[in-house]
């Protein structure tokens, strides 16, 4: 089978804290 | 006070330090529920950390926020082998390219090649790295090779 990525996992971040801390 | 468990979260986060930064995370929502920062925080940081079970079951106990969880949502049912349920959580998501990526990883391991392949073309103009890695392999597999 060909190879795949999970290129969706990219796209998954944390916010930013800047002004949280 | 609750900056200093934040900047603690910061800095497990800088060094990918996931389960822990789900703890302060928590730290954070025991004594204020609805921190939409610290619930993103924890989700991601169970994703990332590759405990799909908890981020889903996270998501799903959580009230209502702001943010909208479902793109993550959608992504833990992807990752759980739970297709029908993925591609409907995204179903009222915009097509953006994030939404358009998943659906197509969704459709690949679906079989369905032909709209998988639909959803890279529309991504092309997007500069997604390594996109074409799935677009050929979602040719192939649509017995395409010759495009
Ligand atoms: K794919």
């Amino acid at each position: 089978n060909p190879i795949v990525l999970d290129l969706a996992y990219n796209f998954i971040d944390f916010p930013s804290l800047e002004n949280r801390m | 006070p609750i900056e200093d468990l934040f900047t603690s979260l910061n800095r497990h986060i800088e060094r990918s330090e996931f389960e822990q930064a789900v703890k302060v995370a928590d730290q954070v929502l025991s004594t204020n529920p609805s921190d939409e920062d610290a619930m993103r925080c924890k989700v991601v940081a169970l994703i990332k950390a590759d405990n799909i079970d908890d981020a889903l079951s996270t998501i799903q106990s959580s009230q209502k926020f702001t943010f909208d969880f479902n793109y993550l949502k959608a992504y833990c049912l992807y990752r759980q082998n739970r297709l029908d349920e993925a591609l409907e959580a995204l179903k009222i998501q915009e097509n953006n390219p994030a939404t358009m990526l998943l659906k197509s990883q969704i459709l690949y391991r679906s079989g369905e090649m032909d709209a998988c392949v639909e959803f890279y073309q529309k991504l092309q103009k997007s500069k997604i790295d390594s996109l074409e890695i799935n677009f050929v392999a979602g040719l192939i597999s649509a017995g395409r090779a010759s495009e």
